[in-house]
C-alpha cells in the first residue's frame, strides 16, 4: 500500500496550510453538526414541554404550529447540507488537492 | 419460543398453502397492477442482466468500480434509504397518530446532515468497500472486522425483515397471493440482483425506484390536495373531524409525549442513519471524497422532498378512507375500528389512498412503486450484509487479505443466498409487527454499535482496538437485550404481561454506553499495540483530510502499516 511514511506524515501535519485546512473544516463540521442536533432535539424538547401549543394553528397559514416548525426544519436541513457542500466545493477542495499533489508523489 | 417454532413450521409450503388469503382490493383492478409489477420486475432483471457483463472484479461487485456519478449515487442513496418503512410505515404512522408520524420522518431526515458532516468524506478517503475498512484503518484487523461485521449483519437482518414484511403485505393485498409466496418471490429477486449484477445492478434498481417513488409520491400528493381544492386547512379540518383521536392528531403526542422515549427514539433515528451499513457502503461507489459529499446533498434533497409529501398522504388518507367502510373489515354489527381494521393493516393506508383518489390506474401504479421500493432496499441490504461476510469476515479475517478476489466474491454471493433465506424465514415469523418500529430497532443497533466505533476510530486519537471492540459489543448487546425486554418483544412476542424495559427504543442507554466503553477501555489500554495505534492516528488523519493514497491513483487498502 502507498502509505505515507512517518516522516512524511509529520511533514504534512506541520505544514501550515494543512493545519489551516484541517482546522477550518473541523470548525465548519462541528458547528453545523451542533446546530443540526440542537434544532432536532430542541424540537423534541418542545414537544415534551409545550405540546398543546404546537397544536394551535399558525395565524394566516391554517396549519398547526408543530407541523409548520417541522416543515421549516426540513427546509433548514437542506440548506445546511447545501451550505456545507458549497463551502467545501469553493474553499476546501482546491487546497486539499493542491496539498495532495505536493505531498502525494 | 413456542410461537417462533410454530412459525418455522408454518414456513413449509404445505402448511402455508392451507392458510386463507386476505381480501383483495377489487379483482377488476388486478390486471393493471399485475402489468406494472411485471414491467418493474422485467426492467430490474434487464438491468441485472446488463450489469452482469460489467461486474467482473471485486471492486465491480462491491462498488460498481467506484464509477457511479454523484447525482446517480445521490438518487441511489435516496432509493436505498426511502424504504417501505419510510413510505408505507410513516404514512401509516401519520394516518394512525397524526403529527407524530411526521416527527418520525423528521428524525430520519436529520440523520443526513450528520452523515454528511461527520462520515461521508472521511469514509471515502479511508476505505474502499465497507465501513469496516475505515474503522480498521489503524486498528487491529481481526477483532475490528469481526465486530463491525456482526454489527452490520444484525442491522441488515432487522431492516431486511421489516422490508420483507412490507413486501409480503403489498403483494398479498393486491393479488390475494399467499404472504409466504410473496415474501419468497422478493427473496429470490433480491438474491438474483445481488449475485448476478452486484453493486451495478443494485445501484440502478435503486435509481429506478427513487425516480418512481418521487414521481408516484408527487402524483399521489397532488391528487390528494386536489381532492381538498388545494386547501390545506380543509384537509386538516376534515382529518381532525373524522379521526378517532380528533384534533389531537394535529398536535404531537403519543410517540413523543414522554421525553425519555422521545430522545431515545430521536437518537436512534439521527445517529442510526449514520451507522447503517448499506448507506455507508454507497459512499465507496463514487470516485472520491468530493463525490461522496455531493451525493449526500442530492440524497438529502430527495429525502427532504419526500418527507414533505408524506404528511399530505398520511393526513389525506384519514378523511378519504375513514369515511368509507369498504376499506375496512366490518364486523357483523356493521362496526369497524378506523385504525386497526383497515384491510391489510395500517401500513396499507397509502396504497388504499391511491385507489381512492386515482382509481385503479393510480392504485396499480403506487402498488408497483411500493413493490419497487422494497426490491431496491432489500437488494442494498443484502449486498451490505454479504459484503460484511465476504469482505470483512472471509477476505480480511479468515484469508487475512491474502485470498484471491474471485474467491472472496464467490463467498459473498453464497452469503447473499444465505441472508436471503434467513430473511424470508424471519419475515414469516414476524408478520404482524409495525414495519416502522422494526426499522427503529435496526437503527438503534446501528446507532449504538456501528456509529460509535466508526466515529471514535475516525475522530479520536486515543481509540484503541481494545476500546473499540468493548464499546461495539457493549452497544450491540445492550441494545439487543433492551429491545428483547421492551414491549415489542417481551410482551408482543413472548406474551409476558409487562415489559421489563419501559421504553420502545434503547438508544439513549446503549449509545452512551458504547461511547463510555470505548473511552474507558482505550484510556486504560497500556499495551504497545495501543501506543502504535495512537501514533498511527497521524497518518490516518492526513489521509482522511486530503486522501493521499486514493488520489495518487493507488488502490487504498484499509490496513495501516505499523
Amino acid at each position: 500500500m502507498l502509505q505515507v511514511t512517518r516522516d512524511r506524515t509529520q511533514e504534512i501535519i506541520a505544514e501550515p496550510r494543512f493545519q489551516s485546512l484541517a482546522s477550518a473544516r473541523a470548525k465548519l463540521r462541528w458547528s453545523l453538526s451542533v446546530v443540526t442536533l440542537i434544532m432536532f432535539f430542541g424540537f423534541i424538547a418542545l414537544i415534551a414541554t409545550a405540546r398543546s401549543a404546537l397544536g394551535l394553528p399558525v395565524a394566516g397559514l391554517s396549519i398547526p404550529l408543530g407541523l409548520f416548525l417541522a416543515m421549516s426544519m426540513i427546509v433548514v436541513v437542506v440548506m445546511l447540507t447545501g451550505f456545507y457542500v458549497y463551502m467545501s466545493n469553493s474553499r476546501f477542495d482546491e487546497l486539499a488537492s493542491r496539498l495532495n499533489r505536493e505531498f502525494g508523489q | 419460543m413456542k410461537r417462533f417454532l410454530a412459525a418455522l413450521f408454518a414456513t413449509f409450503p404445505f402448511a402455508a398453502a392451507a392458510q386463507s388469503t386476505s381480501a383483495t382490493v377489487g379483482r377488476s383492478t388486478d390486471w393493471i397492477a399485475i402489468g406494472m409489477f411485471v414491467a418493474i420486475v422485467v426492467a430490474t432483471l434487464v438491468i441485472t442482466y446488463r450489469s452482469a457483463g460489467s461486474t467482473k472484479s471485486k471492486a465491480d461487485f462491491y462498488t460498481a468500480g467506484h464509477a457511479i456519478t454523484p447525482l446517480q449515487n445521490g438518487l441511489a442513496i435516496a432509493g436505498d434509504f426511502l424504504s417501505a418503512a419510510a413510505f408505507l410505515g410513516i404514512s401509516a404512522l401519520v394516518y394512525a397518530n397524526g403529527l407524530d408520524g411526521f416527527v418520525y420522518a423528521l428524525g430520519f431526515l436529520t440523520g443526513w446532515p450528520i452523515v454528511l458532516f461527520l462520515m461521508s468524506e472521511r469514509l471515502r478517503n479511508l476505505g474502499s468497500y465497507t465501513f469496516a475498512d475505515a474503522a480498521a484503518f489503524r486498528l487491529e484487523r481481526t477483532p475490528i472486522r469481526l465486530v463491525a461485521a456482526i454489527g452490520s449483519l444484525v442491522v441488515v437482518l432487522f431492516y431486511l425483515v421489516a422490508q420483507m414484511i412490507g413486501a409480503g403485505k403489498v403483494i398479498e393485498l393486491l393479488f390475494g397471493v399467499n404472504y409466504l409466496v410473496a415474501v419468497v418471490s422478493v427473496g429470490i429477486l433480491m438474491i438474483l440482483y445481488v449475485t448476478v449484477g452486484g453493486m451495478q445492478a443494485t445501484t440502478w434498481v435503486q435509481i429506478t425506484k427513487a425516480a418512481l417513488l418521487l414521481c408516484g409520491g408527487t402524483l399521489l400528493g397532488f391528487a390528494v390536495l386536489s381532492h381538498f381544492d388545494f386547501s390545506v386547512a380543509t384537509l386538516f379540518a376534515a382529518a381532525s373531524s373524522i379521526h378517532p383521536k380528533g384534533a389531537a392528531i394535529l398536535a404531537p403526542g403519543g410517540l413523543f409525549a414522554e421525553p425519555i422515549s422521545a430522545i431515545s427514539l430521536g437518537l436512534a433515528l439521527v445517529f442510526g442513519t449514520a451507522g447503517l451499513p448499506h448507506i455507508l457502503m454507497r459512499f465507496f461507489t463514487v470516485k472520491d471524497a468530493a463525490g461522496a459529499r455531493k451525493s449526500v446533498f442530492y440524497a438529502t434533497s430527495c429525502v427532504a422532498y419526500f418527507s414533505l409529501v408524506i404528511p399530505i398522504l398520511g393526513f389525506g388518507a384519514v378523511p378519504i378512507l375513514m369515511s368509507d367502510p369498504s376499506y375496512f373489515h366490518v364486523n357483523a354489527a356493521g362496526q369497524f375500528n378506523k385504525i386497526t381494521d383497515l384491510i391489510g393493516g395500517t401500513n396499507m393506508a397509502a396504497i388504499h389512498l391511491s385507489g381512492a383518489v386515482g382509481g385503479p390506474v393510480l392504485l396499480g401504479f403506487m402498488s408497483a412503486v411500493a413493490f419497487a421500493t422494497i426490491l431496491a432496499v432489500v437488494a442494498g441490504l443484502t449486498l451490505a450484509g454479504c459484503s460484511a461476510i465476504g469482505h470483512d469476515i472471509y477476505g480480511q479475517v479468515i484469508a487475512k487479505g491474502r485470498g484471491s478476489d474471485a474467491r472472496e466474491v464467490w463467498v459473498s454471493k453464497i452469503a447473499a443466498v444465505g441472508i436471503g433465506i434467513l430473511a424470508v424465514l424471519l419475515a414469516y415469523s414476524f408478520e404482524n409487527q409495525n414495519v416502522a418500529f422494526m426499522a427503529g430497532l435496526a437503527l438503534s443497533v446501528a446507532a449504538s454499535c456501528n456509529f460509535p466505533v466508526l466515529a471514535m476510530a475516525i475522530f479520536w486519537r486515543g481509540t484503541t482496538t481494545r476500546g473499540a471492540v468493548s464499546g461495539a459489543l457493549a452497544g450491540l448487546f445492550c441494545s439487543v437485550i433492551l429491545v428483547i425486554l421492551s414491549k415489542t418483544v417481551w410482551v408482543a412476542i413472548f406474551g409476558f404481561k409487562t415489559a421489563l424495559f419501559p421504553y420502545e427504543n434503547p438508544a439513549l442507554f446503549s449509545m452512551p454506553l458504547a461511547f463510555l466503553f470505548i473511552w474507558l477501555f482505550s484510556v486504560t489500554d497500556r499495551s504497545t499495540r495501543a501506543t502504535r495505534e495512537r501514533t498511527a492516528f497521524d497518518a490516518q488523519f492526513v489521509q482522511s483530510e486530503i486522501g493521499i493514497a486514493s488520489a495518487a491513483g493507488t488502490r487504498v487498502l484499509a490496513e495501516a502499516t505499523p
